[in-house]
């Protein structure tokens, strides 16, 4: 065998071994990416039905397509732009990053009838940006419901935010104050939230996650960016 | 001549790194990610899992090369193996089973950093053949699992009043004043368990500091 401490012998390895690597690693992503990009859109959509609670929630363990079916059943989607105005002819799924200032709106609809508007949320937690879907309900004040399907927070702590617990605690929550008649963002305290606060002061504030507070701050301030956005649609909704 | 597969000597491999030379209460690696994801008992699994496969997979891998690595920079060759493999294996879940990827892709990047499987291809795969390395790798998995377990198990129940996600204490007990050990949650918690296994299993292993 050559000798393995020689200079050339070492270059020569490393290059083999970057090749050889990064050859397998691009054909693996490579070749699994459609697969891995249904997955996700599947996710996506399966994180929206469970944002807006659906009268009949969609059962664990549902095929894939099915979910599909059930989603182009129910849901509504429209692209508005920043002055809260829809934008004829875009849907949600050609948005690009060019288009920055319009935003991809979800409805559900049960038999015709509005029960929930759903948006997209993410923003910096505290290692991770995270993903979620925020609905509202048909009065476009009372939250219906919260997810968050991608982050990389550590588990059991950060991570809590994933789990049924944390975002139930969004439920019946408010988004627009009718004391002050302006919108206001929900924030994660820390601890209980109903220790700190009563009255419509309890409906703004939510249950932290403890040892997570700044996973949580990242949480209020994803909120409060997302719910002003939408707030331009959403105020017009409004019947006060 | 061959040896047999599960001979005496392959054995022993095996059981050491479960107990005599546990990774964690002997050798002290692993240590980081022992208190991270022990919170509960699922995502303790999940990381056991995927820290014995990478382990011995990767160990099978250097092994096989062992020879042809040049030693300045082995580390390095090392490393790319094991992100290699790491990184297809997270891939392949993505793809084939996605809730699974869900849980485990957080812990890719614990895996690759692991001390233990560093330390495991350097003091052992490097100088063993194949097989060997393999029987090394499972038992050390082996035996960081068995302590993942156990830390999970216990700060499961005393932080959270869960197992798996499912209430073992009975909500009775919260009506009487039973309150949820907040340290579990936190790492300190971790360590306070982390020393007390250790103790245990040293004092039954007979293993001292010299």
């Amino acid at each position: 065998m050559a000798n393995t401490n020689s200079t050339r012998y070492t270059f020569l390895f490393a290059v083999i071994v970057c090749v050889v690597s990064g050859v397998l690693l691009s054909a693996v992503s490579e070749g699994l990416r459609k697969q891995r990009e249904l997955n996700e859109e599947l996710e996506v959509k399966r994180n929206i039905l469970k944002a807006v609670a659906l009268k009949e929630p969609i059962p664990p363990k549902m095929k894939g397509e099915d979910i599909l079916h059930v989603y182009e059943s129910k849901i509504e989607e429209l692209v508005i732009d920043a002055q809260g105005y829809v934008v004829e002819g875009r849907t949600p799924g050609q948005l690009t990053a060019k288009d920055g200032n319009l935003y991809p709106l979800y409805i559900y609809k049960e038999d015709g009838l509005v029960m929930a508007y759903a948006f997209p949320v993410f923003g910096q937690g505290l290692w991770s940006v995270l993903y979620g879907y925020l609905a509202v309900e048909a009065d476009a004040t009372t939250i219906r419901g919260i997810t968050f399907y991608k982050h990389g927070e550590t588990p059991g702590l950060g991570g809590e935010i994933e789990k049924e617990w944390f975002q139930n605690n969004f439920k019946g929550k408010k988004i627009y104050s009718l004391q002050e008649h302006r919108a206001t963002p929900i924030i994660v305290v820390r601890g209980k939230a109903a220790n700190f606060f009563k009255g419509e002061a309890l409906e703004h504030h939510v249950d932290g996650i403890t040892a997570a507070t700044l996973t949580g701050n990242g949480v209020t301030g994803l909120l409060d960016r997302w719910i002003r956005v939408y707030d331009v649609y959403l105020s017009r909704l409004r019947k006060i | 001549m061959a040896e047999a597969l599960l001979s005496n000597k392959n054995k022993k491999i095996l059981k050491d790194g479960v107990w005599d030379t546990n990774p964690i209460t002997y050798q002290v690696l692993g240590i980081c990610s022992a208190l991270a994801v022990t919170t509960q008992l699922k995502t303790a699994l999940v990381m056991s899992f995927g820290l014995t496969f990478v382990t011995a997979m990767s160990n099978v891998v250097i092994s096989l090369i062992r020879n042809y690595i040049p030693s300045q920079i082995r580390i390095i060759v090392q490393l790319t193996v094991v992100s290699a493999l790491v990184i297809t294996i997270d891939q392949l879940l993505r793809a084939y089973m996605f809730d699974v990827s869900k849980q485990l892709s957080v812990f890719v990047g614990l895996i690759i950093t692991n001390c233990i499987v560093m330390g495991r291809l350097e003091a052992f795969a490097m100088g063993n053949p194949p097989w060997k390395s393999f029987l090394d790798g499972l038992g050390n998995g082996l035996g960081y699992s068995a302590v993942l377990v156990i830390i999970g198990i216990i700060r499961e129940i005393f932080g959270s009043g869960t197992l798996l996600g499912y209430h073992v204490i009975p909500a009775s007990f919260y009506a009487n004043g039973y309150v949820n050990n907040g340290m579990m949650v936190l790492a300190p918690g971790a360590f306070f368990l982390l020393g007390v296994i250790v103790w245990v299993q040293r004092a039954i292993s007979g293993y001292s500091e010299s």
